[in-house]
C-alpha cells in the first residue's frame, strides 16, 4: 500500500500530517468494482428475465445476423490490430524505408504486391495501413497495401478457387483486377491527393514506457476504434439483410450492365469478409460471371464497414474522395478483366 | 453528447466483450448459432486476448494512485468504442437463437445448385432408413444419375416452414457459407403428413418422390418426400449445415 501514498506525500511537502487522500485510491478506482458488478449483474439478470420475452422473429433474426457478423469478424480484427500494433511497436522505421523504394511511384506497386504475402481481413487492413503511415510509409503506398492485402492474399484466392470449381479464370481475373485497382488507386492518390486530405492517425504513445506497454496501448486503442466501426457496419448489414427482400435482386440479374452495377453495390452493402464473399458470389447463379467478379473485386475494397472505418481513421475528407475513386476503378477493372478472361 | 471513453470504461468495454465471446465459444456451444464449428479455436483465442486486454486495463486503473488528473494528458479512447457494448447486450439480453423460419422465409431465391457434382454420391447400402443431411438429399434428388434415392427410406432432420402449396410443408435447414449473415435455406417439400407448428424441429422418415424433370428445370423446385413418420426432436447442437 505504501507505494500509493508517495505521490500525495510529495505533493505537499510542508504539511505536518499526511493529506486526507493518503492511501486512498483514485475516485474512479473506488467505484470500479461496484460499476463492474452492477454491469455483470444487469447482463446476467437480463439474460434470465428479459431474454425469454424478446422473441419477435424479426428482432431475433436481426440480432442473430448482427451478432454473427461481429463474432465472425472479431478474431480477424484481433489478429489485424495485433499485427498493426506489432508493426508500429517492434518493426524499426528504417525497415520500411529499406524495403520500399524511395520514389512513391515505385513504392506503390511493391506495397501492392506485399499484400499477396500478408493475409489480412479488410477490417484489419485499415489499422495496419494507418500503422504503416504512422511509421513514415508514403500514404499512396500504404493505401495500395490497404486495398490489396484483403483482396489478393492466398487465403482469399484459395477460397475463390473452392467456390468456383473448374473455373480457374475466376481466380486469375480476381487476382489481376484487384491488384490493378490497388496499384492504380495508389498512383492516382499520389498524383492528385493533397497532404491535407489524409489525416494520419496519431497513436497514444507515452514516451519513456516499455515496448510491451506501448504495444498493449496501441492494441487496445486500435481494437476499440476498429471494433466500434465494425459494429456500425454490422448494424447496417443486419438491418438491410432483414429489411430488403432478396427477390428484388434476382429480378435485375437479366440486364448485363445493371447486374454488374447491382452486384457491385450489393458487395458494398453486405460488407462480407473477403474470406467468405466468394461463396456468396458463387451462389448468385442468376448473374453473369463478370457481375460476380465485380462483386469479388469491389467487396474487399469498398463496403459499408470499411467506409466507416476509413472515415473514422483517416478523416471524412479522405473517405469522400477515396471511396468513389476505388469503387469506380474496381468496377472498371472488373469489366476489363471479365471481358479479357471470363 | 456522449462522454469520451476513459481508461476505466475502455477496460470495462473490453472485459465485457471478451467475456461475452468466451461465454458463447469456450463455455457453451452458443457460437454454433452464428458461425461454423471450425471457428471455435479462433473465437476462444480472440475472446481471451480481448478479455485479458480489458482486465489488464482495469487492474492498472485499480492500482493507479490518487492524483489530480492532468487534463491535457488524459488518454481518452474513441467515442465509437461505446458501440462495442451493443453485441454484448444483444448476446445477453436477446440471446439470439439460430436462424429459423423467419430468415428462411425471407429468402425466396431459387435454391443454389448442389455443391457435389452429379452422380458422385455413393450408393446407399445401409439397412433401414438412411440418415443424411438435407443438402445431400437435395443433391441426390437433383443430380444423381443412378437415382440412389429411388424406393429408399431416408431420415432427415430440420425445422418446419410453411409452403404455399396446399397439403405440403417444407422441412428446412439453413446452410452457412461463413457465418449466419450469409445463410441460405435448403428446403425439402414434405407430403402426406399434417404440418407441425412452424419452427418446430422434426425428424422426417420417408421416401423420395421423383419429380418429372422433363417439365421442370433442375434446381428450381424443392425435391419432395412422402413422409411415413414425423417425430419432434430437440434442436441439434449444430443447427446449420
Amino acid at each position: 500500500m505504501s507505494d500509493r501514498s508517495t505521490l500525495d506525500w510529495a505533493a505537499e511537502p510542508d504539511s505536518p500530517v499526511p493529506p486526507p487522500t493518503w492511501g486512498r485510491r483514485a475516485p474512479e478506482a473506488q467505484v470500479l468494482p461496484w460499476v463492474f458488478a452492477a454491469l455483470v449483474g444487469f447482463l446476467l439478470m437480463g439474460n434470465l428475465l428479459l431474454a425469454p420475452h424478446l422473441t419477435a422473429p424479426a428482432l431475433r433474426t436481426w440480432s442473430t445476423i448482427f451478432v454473427a457478423i461481429c463474432v465472425q469478424a472479431v478474431p480477424f480484427l484481433v489478429f489485424g490490430v495485433a499485427l498493426s500494433a506489432a508493426i508500429t511497436t517492434f518493426v524499426p522505421r528504417s525497415l520500411w524505408t529499406r524495403v520500399l523504394p524511395a520514389k512513391p511511384y515505385a513504392a506503390v506497386p511493391v506495397a501492392g504486391a506485399a499484400g499477396v504475402v500478408l493475409p489480412g481481413c479488410e477490417c484489419a487492413s485499415v489499422p495496419v495501413a494507418a500503422g504503416l503511415m504512422a511509421r513514415g510509409v508514403t500514404p499512396a503506398a500504404a493505401l495500395a497495401f490497404l486495398l490489396s492485402s484483403p483482396a489478393v492474399n492466398p487465403v482469399v484466392l484459395v477460397a475463390t478457387a473452392v467456390a468456383f470449381p473448374g473455373q480457374p479464370g475466376m481466380v486469375v481475373a480476381r487476382f489481376a483486377a484487384s491488384l490493378a485497382v490497388a496499384v492504380l488507386a495508389g498512383w492516382v492518390w499520389q498524383l492528385l491527393g493533397r497532404p491535407g486530405l489524409l489525416r494520419i492517425p496519431a497513436r497514444p504513445e507515452a514516451e519513456g514506457t516499455s515496448r510491451r506497454a506501448s504495444f498493449v496501448a496501441a492494441m487496445r486503442h486500435d481494437l476499440l476504434h476498429a471494433g466500434g466501426f465494425l459494429v456500425v457496419g454490422g448494424l447496417t448489414a443486419a438491418t438491410l439483410n432483414v429489411v430488403v427482400p432478396r427477390s428484388w435482386l434476382d429480378s435485375v440479374a437479366g440486364d448485363f450492365w445493371l447486374s454488374v452495377l447491382v452486384l457491385a453495390v450489393l458487395a458494398v452493402v453486405l460488407s462480407i469478409c473477403s474470406e467468405a464473399d466468394a461463396f456468396v458470389a458463387a451462389s448468385l447463379t442468376a448473374f453473369s460471371p463478370t457481375a460476380k467478379l465485380a462483386f469479388l473485386v469491389v467487396g474487399p475494397m469498398v463496403d459499408l464497414k470499411l467506409i466507416a472505418l476509413q472515415a473514422g481513421t483517416f478523416g471524412r475528407a479522405f473517405a469522400v474522395r477515396f471511396v468513389p475513386l476505388t469503387f469506380t476503378l474496381a468496377v472498371a477493372m472488373s469489366l476489363l478483366a471479365g471481358w479479357l478472361l471470363l | 453528447m456522449v462522454a469520451a471513453v476513459n481508461r476505466m470504461a475502455q477496460g470495462l468495454v473490453l472485459t465485457l466483450l471478451g467475456g461475452a465471446l468466451l461465454r458463447v465459444s469456450a463455455l457453451s456451444t452458443i457460437y454454433l448459432n452464428y458461425v461454423k464449428p471450425g471457428f471455435r479455436p479462433f473465437l476462444i483465442a480472440a475472446g481471451l486476448v480481448v478479455f485479458l486486454l480489458g482486465v489488464h486495463g482495469l487492474v492498472q486503473e485499480w492500482r493507479r494512485p490518487y492524483a489530480p488528473r492532468d487534463k491535457g494528458h488524459d488518454d481518452h479512447g474513441p467515442r465509437v468504442a461505446w458501440l462495442l457494448c451493443l453485441p454484448v447486450v444483444a448476446i445477453f439480453l436477446i440471446a439470439p437463437p439460430a436462424l429459423g423460419a423467419f430468415a428462411a422465409g425471407r429468402d425466396e431465391a431459387p435454391q443454389p445448385r448442389p455443391t457435389v457434382a452429379s452422380g458422385s454420391y455413393a450408393a446407399l447400402t445401409t439397412a433401414g432408413p438412411a440418415a443424411m443431411p438435407l443438402g445431400e438429399f437435395i443433391g441426390r434428388a437433383w443430380g444423381d444419375q443412378h437415382a440412389s434415392l429411388k424406393d429408399r427410406q431416408v431420415k432427415l432432420v430440420g425445422f418446419v416452414t410453411a409452403s404455399k402449396k396446399r397439403g405440403q410443408w417444407y422441412l428446412t435447414r439453413m446452410q452457412l457459407r461463413c457465418c449466419a449473415a450469409d445463410a441460405f435455406p435448403l428446403r425439402v417439400s414434405v407430403l402426406g403428413a399434417p404440418a407441425p407448428r412452424v419452427d418446430t424441429w422434426v425428424e422426417v422418415t420417408g421416401t423420395w418422390v421423383p419429380t418429372p424433370y422433363d417439365r421442370v428445370p433442375k434446381g428450381t423446385v424443392a425435391p419432395e418426400i412422402r413422409a411415413d413418420a414425423v417425430i419432434k426432436v430437440a434442436q441439434p447442437d449444430e443447427p446449420y449445415e
